[in-house]
């Protein structure tokens, strides 16, 4: 492939944001049309580029190293082929959910600057584009929640600082990876992660997994799936962001630093995981509105990545980077199942929604597939890639994690046999009355997610054999091959078995609540959610205790507050009063004596002669 | 070749009057710009080229026979003719609408033109004696500008003046007698080989003494600034602009630097009174400036204190300090006069100098408000107009000198600078528009052409700045430099 060619994915993309921006927003068509072409043209490109060799182009830029690297080789292909599919699935799902908003213009606008970027960001083989691109994100993400409802900007400001934070931290990592490197060549850093590269290796991983929306950097998602358009939660938090910040965890822990099994490395990423895992679950269960339900399973979800590749095993990395896609693909239909829901009801609580089956059969049967999927049912995706990440935290030997991970899988079925049957089963809502399918442009996506989420399970040697173990060839002993698609989906081994159990731990809870709470569906999760301990703690967790982004914005008011009364008004004291009248005392002193006298003004002239003669003459001795 | 800088205005001085009785307004507004856009280009497609290889001289002869003139043109000399001519340019532009409500527009041009010939006599000369002479011409030509409106104030300030600018021409008089009977030359080169034999450091000292009061005076350094605050705000505009922009820089930066420099050598006891005297003015001056109602007495103390920095740059004697101090002399010509300019526009808009009964104007006059804001930021020194840079300069010269303590006093100077500034700005042009100046007009074409130049110069000269070091301010600055050594190769004459 030509050198020059790898700029396309980057440059397409942002044109079509120039036109996006620049189009009438009279003739409302147009603007549909462009938008689902130019989307279709990008997955074009997109593919055109899979499979192809491992090619780099280089423009120089600011010299030192600076310069503007792409590569495109095995495994950015395949994140820009995601990345193209999401956003053309995306794209035709807006074209009627996005129809009636005011600011539809910006919201392709931005879609597209963000396709661009995020292209940018997988390409990029320098690490100053990387963070140029990076950076852009940022903005485009805030600017998207801006677009969504009153509270928008609050939440919009929260998820920039957040995000700001975590690419502060790569920043810094960056740069020290530099200082001892000495170079920003993505493709030439492989380092052992000793001293200062370990400090480094850590802030780079808070920007990755800040980026995919681990906790503790997750508090704006749940925020952002109730302020901002769904849509944009299916595209960004749902998918392109797990996309990028896994693919730069996964560069990081397999390209960048050469990181052994069970080392506090992996020891801490796995943490982090199973951390995420359990603690947002438990928020997860207890949700009454769907969508924030579904943030909080986006932050869960990350954590088995985290923890897959964590565990530095190759089936547990090939398990992380299997569930990354996967779950971006069930994650955005579901969003978008959740706004289908949302396009015909007017709410996503699951209090005022019931029955729904009937009257939307095509969104029922995607988010049934996806939500199948995602609670790791048998033969589904979600399965294959969970059953990876459970044998490769086992073969670590550290069985708490994999236990961790088990308590997730119970409780994300729970919720999920919760939110299915709160919204779709059950007797049908009164207060939503008119309510039937909606038009194909919505729930045509749902379904070819769903479908794919069928075909990655039952068939899951192609994602494997094509997207998953090339990523990995380049990092084995030699010899040795993958081959996990021969028991991906066997049932008869003792990890298979307990995830079965687990589920069925599931859905006796389910069943429990079910009758507990009074044959109500949303209120099945109210047993765990009123248990003595957990109960204080899910008051505290509403009430945003631990919540770092509002604790730290308390403790600057408080800071800011202090500073403002006993430095800054002291300082402000200082210049307002001690320096404007010793200013003006200077002043006056000088108006007086410039009293417009010839004589007066002659003394001066003749007593300063004086003065310079007396002054070189006393100086020249 | 040369002499063209001096003869053309002094020719055309002398015709003004006349013509003035042909065409009121159109022909002496046509030739004035004539005669400045000439200067001007000569400046810098003819004259630049002559001193390629160093300072060239040229002699005067009177049918035939040579006489006693001599005029010297260097990188030092043609830099001043430069800045000249460009101010002088945009003062005339800037007079063609302007000096319509004075009347005797033939009268005033004839004045400016015999200020300018003086001027540029005094950047040419290369003797004490002709310094003194063109010294006078210029000083003269300026009382009459200043007294031009003939109002009680202007009177009172041009009598000042006139009475303090005597007592300085006699101090100066005084020490080139001195110096004469000392070394029996009046020429750069002969007293500067004169001096070199003799062993009467006192005595050059006492003589330095009375220079340094002399053309202190014409500079307005502080304790001799007092004449300035009452003669620049009485003027007309334009010749506030030129007083404040370059006569002050002619005939007292010029001719002190160009003696002390090149002719005596600048000493350690020298370096420490200037430096001592430039920021007791910068104090003195933006300090006064502080208390101001008067938007050009407010002006006027700024130019006190802005020579202030031009004094310290060139005093300190080191190759940056030099071309910081004459950087700043340059920018201050164009932010100064553009400063000018505006207040006159105000005045000529409302009738009134007083800030405290401005306000809002902004928004009745915007090309004034926003070439203002350009020059109060220039000359407050923000990055990046061409005032910061001059500013920084001085600022880095004065530390690579060790004088730490001078330059964060320059810092200070600099901070109260933009406090001034934005009062003036405040007060004058940003804020509710005062219900008297509803039916307030922008001004002139030419007035704004004149203004709207010498903004955008401030802002190109900041961002190309190396460019203008490197083309105009080296060459000026290499001759002060290199001291008494470049004088010494003139002793023929």
């Amino acid at each position: 492939m030509n050198p020059q060619n790898l700029s396309i994915p980057i440059l397409v993309p942002f044109l079509l944001a120039l036109i996006s921006f620049l189009l009438p927003s009279r003739i409302k068509w147009l603007r549909e049309t462009v938008a689902v072409l130019g989307a279709a043209i990008i997955v074009y490109i997109a593919i055109t580029f899979f499979g192809q060799k491992e090619t780099f182009y280089t423009l120089p830029w600011l010299g030192h190293g600076i310069d503007f690297e792409l590569r495109l080789y095995q495994f950015s292909q395949f994140i820009l082929l995601a990345l193209s599919g999401f956003v053309f699935l995306i794209t035709l799902y807006s074209t009627v959910k996005m129809a009636g908003h005011s600011r539809v213009r910006e919201y392709y606008g931005y879609i597209f600057l963000t396709a661009a970027l995020a292209a940018g960001a997988t390409l990029a083989n320098n690490f100053v584009p990387l963070i140029f691109f990076w950076e852009g994100l940022l903005i485009t993400l805030y600017a998207l929640i801006n677009l969504g409802g009153k509270n928008a900007h609050r939440t919009a400001v929260k998820s920039f600082i957040i995000g700001g934070f975590c690419d502060f931290c790569m920043i810094l990592g960056i740069a020290i990876l530099w200082s001892q490197t000495g170079t920003l060549r993505m493709s030439d850093i492989s380092v052992l992660p000793q001293g200062l590269l370990a400090v480094s290796f850590f802030l780079m991983m808070i920007g990755a997994i800040g980026k995919a929306g681990a906790m503790p950097f997750h508090t704006w998602i749940p925020d952002a799936a109730i302020d901002a358009p769904v849509s944009v939660m299916a595209l960004i938090p749902g998918a392109l962001e797990k996309l990028l910040g896994i693919y730069l965890l996964v560069r990081i822990t397999l390209d960048f630093y050469k990181l052994e099994i069970n080392s506090p490395f992996c020891i801490t990423l796995m943490i982090i995981g199973a951390a995420t895992i359990v603690l947002a679950v438990f928020m997860a269960l207890i949700q009454k509105d769907l969508k924030k339900l579904l943030s909080y399973h986006a932050v869960s979800q990350v954590g088995y990545m985290i923890l897959g590749i964590g565990t530095a095993v190759p089936i547990g990395i090939i398990g992380g980077i299997f569930h990354m896609i996967n779950n971006a693909i069930y994650k955005s239909g579901l969003f978008l199942a959740a706004g289908s829901v949302e396009h015909q009801t007017g709410t996503t609580e699951l209090k005022k929604l019931g029955g729904l089956y009937r009257a939307m059969p095509f969104t029922a049967l995607g988010f049934l597939i996806c939500a199948a999927a995602i609670s790791g049912i048998w033969p589904l995706n979600g399965f294959v890639s969970k059953e990876m990440i459970f044998h490769g935290s086992y073969e670590t030997g550290y069985t708490i994690f994999t236990i961790a991970a088990w308590l997730g899988a119970i409780l994300t079925f729970a919720s999920f046999l919760k939110a299915g049957h709160a919204v779709f089963f059950g007797p049908r809502n009164p207060e939503t009355p008119q309510v039937r399918e909606n038009k194909s442009p919505i729930y045509v996506p749902i379904l070819i997610l769903a479908a794919i989420c069928v075909v990655f399970g039952i068939y899951n040697w192609i994602p494997l054999k094509f997207f998953l173990e090339p990523i990995l060839s380049g990092h084995l002993p030699a010899g040795e091959t993958l081959n996990f698609s021969s028991h991906a989906l066997a049932l008869f081994n003792p990890i298979a078995m307990i995830s079965m159990g687990c589920l069925l731990l599931g859905l006796g809870l389910h069943i429990y609540g079910f009758k507990r709470g009074g044959n109500k569906a949303y209120l099945v999760s109210e047993p765990i959610h009123h248990l003595p301990v957990l109960n204080t703690l899910y008051n505290w967790a509403e009430a945003r205790v631990f919540d770092l982004y509002e604790q730290g914005i308390k403790f600057l008011q408080a800071l800011s507050s202090f500073l403002f009364k006993f430095v800054d008004r002291p300082i402000d004291f200082f210049y307002e009063r001690i320096v404007v009248s010793v200013g003006r005392a200077c002043t006056g002193i000088l108006k007086a004596a410039h009293n417009g006298y010839y004589a007066n003004y002659l003394a001066w002239t003749i007593g300063g002669l004086v003065l310079i003669v007396w002054a070189i003459g006393a100086l020249l001795r | 070749m040369i002499f063209l800088f001096i003869i053309v205005p002094l020719v055309l001085a002398a015709l003004m009057p006349l013509l003035g009785k042909i065409s009121k307004r159109f022909l002496p507004d046509l030739l004035a710009n004539a005669t400045m856009l000439f200067l001007l280009v000569f400046s810098v497609i003819s004259a630049k080229p002559l001193i390629a290889n160093g300072g060239v001289i040229q002699q005067a002869f009177w049918f035939g026979a040579p006489i006693n003139i001599r005029l010297l043109l260097d990188g030092f000399s043609l830099f001043m003719l430069f800045t000249i001519s460009l101010v002088s340019f945009a003062v005339t532009l800037y007079s063609i609408d302007y000096m319509e409500q004075y009347g005797a527009k033939a009268n005033y041009y004839a004045l400016l033109l015999l200020m300018i010939a003086g001027m540029n006599g005094l950047v040419l000369t290369s003797d004490l004696f002709n310094i003194y002479l063109f010294l006078e011409v210029a000083a003269v030509a300026s009382y009459a500008l200043v007294a031009f409106g003939q109002g009680h104030d202007e009177l009172e300030a041009s009598f000042k003046y006139l009475m303090l600018s005597a007592v300085a021409s006699a101090f100066i008089l005084l020490s080139i007698a001195i110096i004469f009977g000392l070394t029996g030359g009046l020429g750069f080169g002969a007293v500067a080989s004169g001096l070199k034999t003799l062993n009467i450091k006192y005595v050059v000292g006492f003589c330095s003494g009375l220079f340094l009061m002399g053309f202190g005076l014409k500079t307005a350094l502080v304790p001799f600034h007092t004449w300035l605050p009452d003669a620049h705000p009485s003027a007309p505009a334009p010749i506030s602009a030129m007083l404040s922009g370059v006569l002050i820089k002619v005939s007292g930066v010029y001719a002190m630097m160009r003696i002390f420099l090149n002719v005596f050598g600048l000493t350690p006891a020298l370096t420490t009174v200037l430096t001592v005297l430039g920021m007791a003015s910068i104090f003195v001056g933006a300090l006064a400036a502080l208390g101001q109602k008067d938007i050009k007495r407010m002006l006027a103390y700024s130019s006190i204190s802005q020579v202030g920095y031009v004094i310290l740059g060139l005093g300190i004697g080191t190759p940056l300090g030099i071309i910081g101090g004459l950087f700043h002399l340059f920018n201050h010509a164009l932010f100064k006069s553009l400063l000018f300019l505006n207040a006159g526009a105000v005045e000529q808009s409302t009738g009134t100098r007083s800030l405290d009964q401005m306000g809002g104007l902004a928004k009745r006059m915007p090309l004034t408000a926003a070439t203002s804001a350009i020059g109060s930021l220039s000359i407050a020194g923000v990055p990046p107009l061409n005032g910061f840079w001059s500013k920084l300069l001085i600022i880095i010269a004065l530390v690579q000198a060790k004088m730490h303590v001078l330059a964060f006093l320059a810092v200070l100077g600099s901070v109260i600078t933009l406090w001034y500034y934005l009062v003036l700005q405040h007060n004058a042009f940003f804020g509710k528009l005062n219900d008297t100046w509803k039916s307030v007009k922008e001004a002139p074409f030419w007035m704004s052409a004149a203004t709207v130049m010498l903004a955008l110069l401030c802002i190109i000269i900041g961002l190309v700045f190396p460019m203008i070091i490197h083309s105009w301010l080296q060459p000026a600055a290499d001759v002060l430099s290199s001291g008494v050594a470049v004088t010494l190769n003139f002793i023929g004459f």
